[in-house]
């Protein structure tokens, strides 16, 4: 076994190890916004871990290629859907998601940013 | 039988904790683990077409992960105002 072969089954095993992690704590939350947090271990060590092994399995072919830009494009919209199901489940809460008065966090008003 | 394989099937057994986050609890819930299958479900793809040799078949993955964000978005929204 060459040092390439154990690189990318490390990467390989990395990769699981994160879906892993991933998954379980998600389950074992209690609340939603914190198993939102979960989420980004698959969508940026994963997914990238995912393409280097790819890429040290095929070389740079189109597979990789591919690879890269899913790896780019879970980096990207998990961020824009953890938001926005943040936002949506405040929403549900409150029946608003602005911060308003009483908030347990600092928040600058409109009219102060003027 | 090669690791990408075994890899592929390890990940895929992460759809057991998403599936009973799906099925039971809170709507909220249910959401996240929605959010959660895609991506593994899009890596699990990867690793199945690399480890049986069928690399152009990476493009369903790709396909998943672009089609999933505006679904998981449609989900959130109807969500936050209807359900």
């Amino acid at each position: 076994m060459t040092a390439h072969t154990i690189f990318e089954n490390g990467l390989l095993a990395l990769v699981v190890l994160t879906c892993w992690l991933g998954a379980i704590g998600m389950w074992r939350m209690r609340e939603p916004m914190q198993a939102l947090h979960y989420l980004s271990l698959p969508a940026t060590l994963g997914a990238f871990a995912l393409a280097i092994a790819v890429v040290l399995a095929d070389g740079a072919n189109q597979a990789f290629w591919k690879m890269l830009l899913i790896a780019f494009i879970l980096l990207a919209t998990n961020s824009v859907v953890t938001h926005a199901s943040a936002r949506s489940f405040r929403a549900r809460e409150l029946g608003h998601w602005e911060p308003m008065d009483g908030d347990p966090f600092e928040f600058v008003r409109d009219t102060e940013k003027k | 039988m090669n690791p990408w394989l075994i890899a592929g099937m390890s990940v895929s057994a992460t759809l057991v904790p998403c599936a009973a986050m799906c099925l039971r609890g809170s709507p909220e819930r249910r959401l996240v683990g929605l959010e959660m299958t895609s991506m593994l479900v899009t890596i699990a793809m990867v690793m199945f077409a690399v480890g049986y040799g069928r690399t152009p078949f990476v493009d369903i993955p790709l396909a998943l992960a672009i089609l999933s964000f505006g679904g998981g978005l449609v989900y959130a929204r109807f969500l936050g105002k209807h359900l």
